[in-house]
C-alpha cells in the first residue's frame, strides 16, 4: 500500500474563508451560529444557522458558484492529470428552490454534477470527476475512496472538494424530523437538544509520497486508514448500540495498521442530537474501552455542514496533530456521562502522531479515517 | 483482478425481475426504454408485510426493488451478505422527491413540510433500506454521473473487491423521470438495474461470467469491453453462460 500524503488543505465556513481563520476561530472559542436572514425562519424550530456571509454570486445570485469560487480562490496548482472527487448532500439546492418558485434560472446547476463540473473547468482539470453522494458522510468516503485510489497505485493525485449550503430547504426538513435545536448545538453536552447547521466547503489534494516528493509538495500529513460500514438498522436514526461505527472504525484501525493505543484525538462527528452523541460515545468506548482519549467537536462553532463536515474536519484534524492541541467543544459545559474527562470546552493538549475522526449520515452510513501527523503545518 | 457476476435484477418500464429467469429464455427480453415503469407493490419484492415500503418515494421503491431481485438472483444467504457493499449510479437521483418535499414547504411557509418526503431527499436512502431489509453491512453511497452509463459504479464495486476492501458488491444504476422543466437525458431511461459482483462465487452460485479490470482501465466481461451497465446485462443474459 503506497502512503497516501495531503498536500493541501482549504476551507470555507461560517468562521471564515480560509483554515487559519477557522482554526484561530476554533481555539479562542468563536461561533458562526447566527440569527438566519437569508430566508424566513419564523415557523421553524431554529432561526439560526453558521452561515457564510455574503455568500451571493454577482451574475446570477446563486449560492453554490459563490462558494467554490470562494474555495477554489486560494487553492494551490494542482496537477492537471489528478483525479477530481467531489462530496455534496444537496448541491445547488438554492437553485432548486429559485425553480419551484417560478423564477428563472439554469436547472442544470439543481444537479450534484454541477460541482465537479464546475471545478474542473475552473482548474483545467483533465479528469471531469465524479460525486460521491452519502449523506452526512459524503466527504469522509469521498477521502477513504481518494485514499484507496492512490494506495493502490490507481491514481497518484486525487483532488477532493466538498460543498453544502444552508437554505430553506434543508432548514426545514431538519425542523420538521425535529433535530434542530432552538438555541446553538451542545454537542456531547448533558442539556443538548438537536443540532445547528452550517455551511461550509473544503478542498483537500491527496497525492503518492512519490508523487509529492517528485513535485516538492508538502507533506501537511497522511491518511493512514479508512473504513466504512452501514449500521442496517434505520433510515433517519443510527444504530443505538453503534455497531456501524464501531465497524468502520475497527477497519480503519485495521487498514492503518494501528492499535487502538496509538491514537491521540478523536474528531467525533457529533452534531449535537441525542441519539447521534450517545451513539457515538457507545462506539467509542467499546472500541477504546477506558482509554481517556480526547474526543472534540467542531460542530458548536460552525454548525452541521452536512456533506462537508468530513472534509472539513480532516483540514481541521491535520491542523490539531501538527500543534498537538484538541480544538475545544463549544458549549458542552456539562458533558454526557460517558463524555466526562473525554469532551471539553476548552482546547487540550495532546502527545501523539495518530487522530481519528468519524462522520455518519442518514441511511446508516458511518465512515472512520485515521490522520497521521505531517511535518509542515 | 478477476471477479464473477452471480445476480442480475431490475426494474424498467418494460419488466421487473431477476436474470436467471431470464437466461436464453426466447420469448422474453430485458430492454430500459423511456416509458412508464411499472407500479412497485411489496408483494413484487417481499413475502412478508413491511410496514415502511408504502412510506417510500417511487425513487426509493425502485432501486431497492432492483437490489432486492439481483439479492435473490444471486442466493445469497445473510450471513453471506453481511459484508456487502453497495455502490449505485444515478444522474437526477431524488430530484422529483426534493420537488415534491419543497411543494409541501412553499404553500404555508415551511408548516406542512413533510417530515416523510424529506426523509427520502438523500439519493442514498434507497441504499439504506436495502440494508436494512438484507443487513448488508458494507459501504454504501451514491455516484452522481452526466448519463447512465453505469461504468463509474460497476468500476468503483470492482475496485473495492480489487483492493480489498469487500468480497461482495452491489452495483447498479437508478433513475426515474425527472420533474418537468428539467432538461431531459437523452441516454437516461427511468429504471434501476442491479448486479451482484462477488470475488469468491460460492459453488452453488450459477455465475454468468467473468469480470476484468484491465491494468490500462479497461472493464472486461468475459473478455469483452464493457459498453454500459444495459448492453452488459443483455450479454449476461442471453449468451453463453458459464456455469
Amino acid at each position: 500500500m503506497r502512503p497516501v500524503w495531503v498536500t493541501h488543505t482549504h476551507t470555507v465556513t461560517a468562521l471564515g474563508d480560509n483554515l487559519n481563520e477557522l482554526w484561530k476561530g476554533l481555539l479562542s472559542g468563536q461561533s458562526g451560529i447566527r440569527p438566519v436572514t437569508r430566508f424566513k425562519v419564523e415557523n421553524y424550530k431554529a432561526n439560526i444557522a453558521a452561515c457564510i456571509k455574503d455568500l451571493n454570486d454577482k451574475k446570477n445570485g446563486l449560492m453554490m458558484p459563490a462558494l467554490l469560487n470562494r474555495l477554489l480562490t486560494d487553492m494551490q496548482p494542482v496537477p492537471e492529470d489528478s483525479r477530481l472527487i467531489t462530496a455534496t448532500t444537496k448541491s445547488g439546492i438554492d437553485n432548486l428552490e429559485l425553480l419551484c418558485r417560478d423564477h428563472k434560472s439554469d436547472p442544470s446547476k439543481v444537479l450534484p454534477t454541477f460541482i465537479p463540473d464546475y471545478i474542473s473547468d475552473k482548474l483545467g482539470l483533465s479528469d471531469k470527476g465524479i460525486n460521491i453522494s452519502a449523506a452526512c458522510a459524503s466527504s469522509t468516503i469521498a477521502i477513504a475512496r481518494a485514499s484507496a485510489l492512490i494506495a493502490s497505485g490507481e491514481a497518484d493525485s486525487v483532488l477532493v472538494c466538498c460543498a453544502d449550503l444552508v437554505t430553506e430547504f434543508v432548514l426545514s426538513g431538519f425542523s420538521c424530523l425535529q433535530a434542530l435545536s432552538s438555541e446553538a448545538c451542545k454537542p456531547f453536552d448533558k442539556n443538548r437538544s438537536g443540532l445547528s447547521l452550517g455551511e461550509g466547503a473544503a478542498a483537500i489534494m491527496l497525492m503518492s509520497e512519490e508523487k509529492a516528493k517528485k513535485i516538492g509538495s508538502p507533506h501537511l500529513g497522511t491518511i493512514l486508514g479508512w473504513g466504512v460500514a452501514n449500521d442496517a438498522t434505520h433510515i433517519t436514526a443510527p444504530a443505538r448500540d453503534g455497531c456501524g461505527l464501531i465497524q468502520a472504525v475497527n477497519l480503519a484501525l485495521s487498514k492503518a495498521q494501528l492499535n487502538k493505543d496509538d491514537i491521540a484525538a478523536i474528531s467525533a462527528h457529533g452534531t449535537g442530537t441525542i441519539y447521534n452523541d450517545l451513539m457515538e460515545l457507545t462506539a467509542f468506548t467499546t472500541v477504546f474501552g477506558k482509554q481517556k482519549i480526547p474526543v472534540h467537536s467542531i460542530k458548536g462553532a460552525i454548525g452541521h455542514t452536512l456533506g462537508s463536515a468530513g472534509g472539513i474536519e480532516v483540514a481541521v484534524g491535520l491542523k490539531t496533530l501538527f500543534n498537538q492541541i484538541v480544538p475545544p467543544t463549544k458549549r458542552c459545559s456539562d458533558p454526557e456521562d460517558m463524555a466526562t474527562g473525554l469532551v471539553s470546552n476548552k482546547a487540550k493538549e495532546i502527545s501523539g502522531n495518530y487522530m481519528l475522526t468519524t462522520n455518519s449520515g442518514f441511511g446508516g452510513i458511518n465512515a472512520a479515517l485515521i490522520l497521521g501527523k505531517g511535518n509542515i503545518e | 483482478m478477476i471477479a464473477s457476476i452471480t445476480g442480475i435484477g431490475w426494474v424498467t418500464s418494460t419488466s421487473m425481475g431477476c436474470g436467471k429467469d431470464f437466461i436464453n429464455q426466447k420469448d422474453k427480453f430485458f430492454e430500459m426504454t423511456p416509458g412508464l415503469l411499472p407500479k412497485i407493490k411489496r408483494k413484487n419484492i417481499f413475502d412478508t408485510p413491511d410496514k415502511h415500503f408504502g412510506r417510500m418515494d417511487t425513487f426509493s421503491k425502485t432501486g431497492l426493488a432492483a437490489i432486492a431481485f439481483a439479492l435473490h438472483d444471486a442466493g445469497l444467504n445473510e450471513q453471506e451478505m453481511n459484508t456487502t457493499g453497495i455502490v449505485a449510479s444515478t444522474v437526477y437521483g431524488c430530484l422529483k422527491t426534493d420537488v415534491d418535499y419543497y411543494h409541501t414547504v412553499l404553500p404555508k411557509n415551511g408548516t406542512m413540510a413533510s417530515p416523510g418526503l424529506f426523509a427520502y431527499t438523500l439519493p442514498n436512502c434507497f441504499l439504506g433500506e436495502a440494508a436494512i431489509r438484507f443487513k448488508l453491512k458494507g459501504t454504501s453511497f451514491i455516484i452522481n454521473e452526466r448519463s447512465s452509463s453505469g461504468m463509474s459504479a460497476l468500476r468503483t464495486a470492482l475496485e473495492n473487491i480489487s483492493f480489498g476492501e469487500a468480497d461482495k458488491m452491489i452495483s447498479g444504476i437508478c433513475d426515474i423521470i425527472p420533474p418537468s422543466n428539467f432538461p431531459v437525458n437523452k441516454d437516461t431511461f427511468p429504471g434501476a438495474l442491479f448486479f451482484v459482483i462477488e470475488k469468491l462465487p460460492t459453488e452453488k452460485s450459477l455465475h454468468y461470467g467473468r469480470l476484468k479490470i484491465k491494468k490500462d482501465g479497461t472493464l472486461l466481461y468475459n473478455q469483452n469491453k464493457i459498453k454500459n451497465l444495459i448492453s452488459l446485462a443483455k450479454e449476461c443474459m442471453f449468451h453463453e453462460v458459464v456455469l
